[in-house]
């Protein structure tokens, strides 16, 4: 900001100036300007050589600026005129000409007139300068093709190199191939044997019915939901200071794999993550907040240092619909012009206005009526209320905990005063609502409702007033009672209603907040305040309680049918919490600020005020009022995206698709398709393919299934010479090329072939962590015993946390966007795979197994452990090899020893 | 095909475009090896480099620099302070809690706080102008130790490791050691690969805690585990006879190779027991704090690990708040010269043992030492505290050994301690330094990661070329 007042003081001084000093001639260019022009800047900034790609030679490049994304010169305005900043020496980091002197007092006022004056520039009015889009992601999309199916494509380019098509692969690699790419598992040995022998009856037809099936699996939409989660680096920590959980964020890895599993159309699926709040998808918004965040809470008390986080915490937003749906960075143009891509520091600024009601954090998402989770809500809610009429039809009251507050069930009181009678002498509540039990069932103590709260004089602590009490803010500054030492009393609060209500529940915290941001840290969600009385007043007017907590833990103790029908409440509010709308980190929406262009990126340095768009040279108007509320501006983006003349959208997705299977897209950098991008291997193909893509109702599966069905696709995998000396990586196709499986696919296929894996779809992930105190570091206690039989999916996906096994498998650490994994092969996972507990045990489970159902012979249990986990039974050397091995060692050792085969690491 | 397209032929490591006047260098990973050595961009003394990160802070105004004026300004606050700083109000000017003296024949005045330290100063190049760009440790230790402020991004050994493999094929490349207390307040940032293959990331383990799954399960004998290593050895050779040529594959049966050899060569390593009492005594492995007495051990396994050729050891000096007894790490809010005189204990006998033995058996030679903090504390207290807050703007750092000049010190704070005044020197300047003095040019050594040749220095990083020997 500093910079931007003395800009403008500047200005102050200069206009007065003028008025005074300088005649009021009419500035002529040719005279007056150019030479200071041509004597000082057009070295640099002229036809020949273009530092920070800004030219002053031609009035057009001068309203475009250069890399900086700043106008040089805004006609009429020289306050917002970049090229009066950098003569006026404004900024020393920008003060030209470098190294030299100021120019001339007089010529700077000139030139400032000049500006003021409209900048005229004799014959150049209408000059222009708007790059021509030259580069083919930016063009539409090819419309007439040569080719009309995938391997037409893939057989032209591989001739023309002199090659061709492998022969088809064997059942056996063909299933294990398409089964661990369609659901990220290896067929079972049963599945193998069948479709070997179906394929040997009719190929085509087997094949194309085992495609189906697993298009069909709820498993399909786990694989799959895993890329996409690597791509935006989706996490259920902040990363950052303390990385804290984020409570409920799996919500939206369910949303993934839901989408995926019902073949969600991809422009249904971008709309709802950019702006499912208004259409009942609020669980698709965890999107705009998978990245890492720096919670405001811990930037410290310096206000630049909470914009720049703010600043952060906008361009985590935009990386991530940047690389995920759009296919460029466009993270360069926060500081200047993209230096390869149509993007300019305008757009940057301009998205962030289309994003600006973003925040970060947690809320109740906004779910339809006929989502899942609504359904299953209502199904419990009406289970919850059948067990509370059971209990309130006996008398009886009742505490349920409900995590972050309880909620106090008694039967129905009429009354126009009540009071809560601490029990202990120091309590502390953020937040307390008394219900009515009947009718609209009210919060009588919400603001229009006009109760009157008041709490014990002797026990009043002034900075934490009962008026806290409903404020709405959560926190450890809400209201406080304190008994001081000698004081007989306890601290109580009265509630004067303004007529009688039918009371019947009361719902108080001591802090709400982790409730709704966190949990799962020690020490959270701790009630302080106790047991207590609700009291109301007897005849004389003395207060008398009717109900007591103390009481009702107590009684329920003591009956049978109290203390069931209260599990039973206390069971159902438990899933509730997990199956129900909960609140979770799905981000939050704020109202949006005015959104400014930040010079070199610093908040501190404000300049035009922007209005939310999309990069302008993409078409990128999103006809939306400059006031337009968030939601709106989101929608108008998501719409913008979608369109039939994007030309990246679909594209991109079409490659995502084509390298999760070919392990390398038709453009090698599935993130990148700008200029430092690498180009496409078949342009063609991905033109054609992406045709298919929207003229099949942008069906992913349908894209999918057509690539698995391709020729290409179910060629054998072995080298061959003269393929390996072409094309050694195999892009031209010339083979279905090899590559060692993710870390995922390791362990799922370790775990079903042990036959403990839990496929369960959804739910909270299972943790293999401590529960961490704020300020410290996750550690690793249990990665191996059975509550971690799950798909590796559903690990709670901690950034830069190492799981000590699969981590070194290029697991993410979801710091950065990861749209390709890299492969590396290191030691350290042989460490893992030979050593780890979890190994270790599964190898023993794998022997228990191929022991139970093959029975004592050691042969038939070797031929079970390849067939569990190579899909395949042993030759005659491998028996051989194997027998003398388990019977001088074991079966578990064996099936140690197969876990850590290539055989089993790689996709054939 | 500009040098763009050029650049674009990334994705693969192995096709270099080395040669050219400028550009990126990518080194050639060994498929079979990707530790193998590799040669750096240009000659420099520096093969190894040590790394000593002291998390949470260090006090540049307590320690290594020197503001006669602070004794001066004692108790009062004179304009230009700020009202607020990271935790909140400030309070005023405190002077240095320990005597400064001169030290060594530099005649180097340093503070009391670290006496064993201060003796060594002629073997020290200080730099004393250091400014970085936040005030919270956990962005600050990112931006040190990764270049960026932000999440993900590869660490400086990583960067090492990924240029220069390593000398030694027994021994992680790069070993991260850290804290007896527990890992810092980033975490794995510090050490981890971000974007670059998971073969780069530092392996972390300590004198008393082996890395994850080095030994050998309980579960089989020795001969049993032999005997699963030599099924595995012929089912893999008659795998690979199916798919001739093909490099993955061979190179996760010579991955299982290294392997076999670490799980000799770690615990060899490890066994500190053995180094003779002369060494534990002048270490301080036996004296003083249990904390002391594991940070001890950790120096001595540091240069154990530096003499079997290790590229990187990177050795945390402070952990996470929540790890210790009583204090973590440097971080001195309240209290600072109960706290910082804690810390100090820890840190001081042992780092400069170990750095004396470096130089006694010649290893400096070949080895760059690098101590170094997140930023520094401010000349005044906090307001009504016993503690200084954070300083972004001048902090203090000094390297020893190979390609630095000695006893010298580079750049000034100003005469509070409060912004560098000369030679301003930025952590991207730092960190293009420390490449520099390992032959690496922080301009060319550069992963192509989603859209952008990234770099340790991100576009920025001048090499402070006065420090060099």
């Amino acid at each position: 900001m500093k910079c931007y007042l003395q800009n403008l003081c500047l200005f102050a001084f200069l206009a007065c100036g003028m008025t005074a000093t300088v005649s009021a001639t009419e500035i002529d260019f040719e005279n007056d300007i150019f030479p200071i022009l041509d004597d000082n800047c057009l070295f640099c900034h002229g036809e020949d050589e273009q530092e920070s790609g800004l030219r002053l030679d031609r009035r057009g490049f001068m309203l475009r600026g250069g890399d900086s994304g700043l106008a040089a010169i805004v006609p009429g305005h020289p306050e917002k005129s970049y090229l009066v900043d950098a003569i006026s020496h404004v900024d020393e980091d920008m003060a030209m000409p470098p190294d030299e002197d100021k120019i001339a007092d007089e010529d700077i006022e000139l030139i400032t007139r000049w500006i003021k004056e409209g900048a005229i520039w004799p014959g150049q009015m209408d000059d222009v300068a708007e790059e021509e889009i030259d580069h083919w992601a930016f063009l539409p999309r090819q419309t007439e093709f040569d080719h009309h199916t995938i391997d037409g494509f893939v057989h032209a380019k591989l001739s023309e190199a002199g090659l061709s098509f492998s022969r088809p692969a064997d059942p056996r690699s063909l299933i294990r191939r398409v089964s661990i790419i369609l659901t990220g598992l290896a067929p079972t040995p049963e599945r193998t044997f069948d479709f070997i022998a179906a394929f040997n009856e009719d190929a085509d037809s087997a094949y194309e019915q085992l495609v189906d099936e697993l298009l069909a699996s709820p498993h399909f939409g786990e694989r799959w939901a895993q890329h996409w989660l690597d791509v935006i680096r989706w996490a259920e920590t902040n990363g950052s200071e303390s990385n804290l959980y984020r409570k409920n964020a799996w919500m939206y890895r369910d949303y993934v794999v839901r989408s995926f599993n019902e073949d969600k159309p991809y422009d249904e699926f971008i709309r709802e993550q950019i702006a499912g709040d208004i259409t009942g998808h609020g669980d698709a918004t965890g999107f705009l907040v998978a990245g890492p965040h720096v919670p405001a809470a811990t930037v410290g008390q310096e206000p630049t240092a909470i914009r720049q986080a703010r600043a952060d915490r906008m361009d985590e937003v935009l990386q991530t619909v940047g690389a995920s749906m759009m296919g460029v960075t466009i993270g360069c143009a926060r500081c200047h012009n993209h230096k390869f891509d149509p993007i300019s520091i305008n757009d940057y600024y301009s998205m962030t206005a289309a994003f600006q009601d973003v925040e970060f954090g947690s809320r109740f998402p906004e779910l339809g009526a006929d989502h899942p989770r609504t359904l299953r809500a209502a199904q419990l809610r009406d289970e919850l209320k059948t067990l509370r009429e059971q209990m309130r039809s006996k008398g009886w009251a009742w505490v349920e905990d409900w995590t972050g507050y309880e909620e106090v069930h008694f039967p129905t009181k009429t009354i126009d005063e009540l009071r809560i009678h601490f029990d202990g002498r120091w309590v502390m509540l953020d937040e307390l609502e008394i219900f009515e039990s009947t009718g609209e069932q009210r919060n009588v103590l919400a603001e229009d409702m006009g109760t009157v709260i008041t709490d014990n004089p002797t026990t009043h602590v002034p900075n934490q007033p009962p008026k806290n009490l409903n404020d709405g803010v959560f926190g450890t500054k809400g209201w406080r009672g304190v008994s001081k030492k000698g004081n007989k009393e306890t601290p109580w609060l009265e509630f004067a209603f303004a007529a009688p209500f039918d009371i019947g529940m009361i719902r108080l915290s001591s802090n709400r907040e982790d409730f709704l941001e966190t949990d799962y840290l020690e020490g959270m969600n701790q009630s302080k305040y106790g047991d207590f009385k609700l009291e109301i007043r007897d005849a004389d007017g003395d207060w008398k309680p009717f109900a007591s907590t103390s009481a009702m833990k107590k009684r329920s103790s003591e009956n049978e049918e109290r203390q069931a029908l209260q599990s039973q409440i206390q069971e159902t509010i438990a899933a509730l919490l997990i199956e129900g709308p909960q609140p979770a980190f799905l981000g939050q929406f704020v109202p949006p600020v005015e959104t400014y262009v930040l010079a070199r990126g610093s908040p501190e340095s404000p300049r035009d005020q922007v209005f939310a768009a999309a990069p302008k040279r993409l078409n990128g108007n999103l006809d939306v009022e400059p006031n337009a509320p968030g939601p709106q501006r989101r929608k108008a983006f998501a719409e913008w995206l979608v369109a039939s003349d994007n030309p990246l959208t679909a594209r991109v997705m079409t490659n995502r698709m084509w390298h999760h299977i070919f392990g390398s897209g038709i453009v090698p950098t599935p993130s990148d398709f700008g200029r430092a991008g690498a180009p496409p291997t078949h342009p063609e193909l991905l033109d054609w393919l992406t045709s298919q893509f929207i003229d099949s109702g942008w069906s992913m599966k349908s894209i999918i299934r057509q690539i698995v069905l391709s020729r290409a696709f179910r060629q054998s995998s072995t080298p061959d010479q003269d393929g390996l000396a072409k094309d050694g990586s195999a892009q031209l196709l010339w083979r279905f090329p090899p590559r060692r499986v993710e870390a995922e696919v390791i362990r799922d296929s370790v775990l079903q072939a042990s036959g403990r894996l839990d496929s369960t779809i959804g739910g909270p992930s299972y943790r293999i962590h401590n529960v961490k105190k704020r300020y410290a570091q996750w550690e690793v206690i249990d990665n191996h015993s059975d509550e971690t039989w799950r798909r590796m999916l559903y690990q709670e996906r901690m950034r830069r946390v190492d799981d000590r096994i699969f981590t070194a498998f290029d697991f993410p650490d979801c710091g950065q966007i990861r749209a390709k994994r890299p492969v590396s092969t290191t030691p350290l996972q042989a460490l893992n795979l030979m050593n780890s507990d979890f190994v270790v045990t599964q190898a023993q489970l794998l022997a228990d197994r191929a022991e139970s159902e093959s029975g004592p012979s050691i042969e038939d249990q070797i031929n079970r452990c390849f067939e569990l986990l190579l899909c395949r039974r042993p030759s005659q050397t491998e028996l051989t090899a194997s027998v003398e091995f388990a019977q001088t060692q074991s079966i578990e050792l064996l099936c140690r020893t197969l876990i850590n085969t290539n055989e089993f690491a790689f996709l054939p | 095909m500009g040098a763009i397209a050029l650049s674009q032929l990334l994705a693969k490591d192995n096709l270099l475009a080395s040669g050219l006047e400028s550009g990126p260098i990518r080194p050639k990973i060994d498929d079979k090896n990707p530790y193998a050595p590799r040669p750096p961009h240009f000659d420099m003394p520096a093969k190894q480099v040590l790394v000593i990160y002291c998390p949470g802070a260090v006090s540049h105004v307590d320690t290594f620099d020197y503001k006669p004026d602070l004794y001066k300004l004692d108790g009062q606050k004179p304009p230009g302070i700020p009202q607020v700083t990271f935790e909140g109000p400030t309070g005023n000017i405190a002077k240095p809690f320990w005597d400064f003296k001169p030290r060594g024949e530099s005649g180097k005045m340093v503070s009391d706080l670290l006496p064993n330290l201060a003796g060594m100063v002629d073997d020290f190049c200080f730099m004393h102008s250091l400014t970085t760009q936040t005030s919270a440790h956990p962005q600050g230790e990112n931006f040190m130790n990764t270049g960026f402020t932000m999440e993900g991004f590869p660490s400086f050994g990583a960067w090492v490791t990924y240029a220069l493999g390593c000398e030694t094929d027994e021994l992680p490349a790069f070993v991260a050691i850290n804290d007896p207390r527990g890992l810092a307040r980033s975490g794995k940032n510090n050490f981890g690969s971000g974007f670059l293959p998971a073969a780069f990331q530092g392996t972390d383990f300590t004198a008393s805690n082996p890395p994850a799954n080095l030994g050998r399960p309980n579960a089989y004998t020795p001969a049993a585990d032999q005997a699963s290593v030599s099924l595995l050895q012929r089912l893999n050779a008659k795998h690979l006879k199916q798919f001739p040529g093909d490099a993955d594959l061979a190179a996760r049966i010579a991955s299982y190779e290294l392997a076999g050899r670490m799980q000799t060569s770690v615990p060899e390593v490890m066994d500190i027991a053995n180094e003779p009492a002369h060494i534990h005594q002048a270490y301080g492995t036996g004296s003083g704090t249990e904390l002391k007495k594991a940070y001890a051990n950790n120096c001595i396994l540091a240069r154990r690990l530096l003499e079997k050729g290790v590229r990187v050891v990177q050795l945390f000096n402070g952990s996470d708040p929540a790890g210790g007894n009583g204090i973590t790490n440097w971080d001195s809010h309240s209290d600072i010269k109960e706290t910082h005189a804690m810390q100090a204990e820890i840190m001081d006998q042992p780092t400069a043992a170990l750095i004396a033995d470096l130089k006694q058996r010649g290893m400096l030679e070949h080895t760059l030492v690098v101590w170094c903090t997140e930023f520094g504390r401010m000349p005044f207290l906090q307001a009504n505290g016993t503690g200084r807050d954070h300083n972004p703007d001048a902090f203090t750092c000094f390297l020893a050994g190979a390609g630095v000049k000695k006893g010298y010190s580079y750049g000034e704070s100003d005469e509070f301690g409060f912004k560098a005044a000369v030679n301003e020197t930025s952590v991207y300047d730092f960190n293009a330094t420390l490449l520099h003095l390992m032959g690496l040019d922080h301009e060319r050594l550069t992963y192509y990661h989603n859209g952008l040749e990234r770099r340790l220095t991100n576009v920025h990083g001048h090499v402070v070329k006065d420090i060099l020997a």
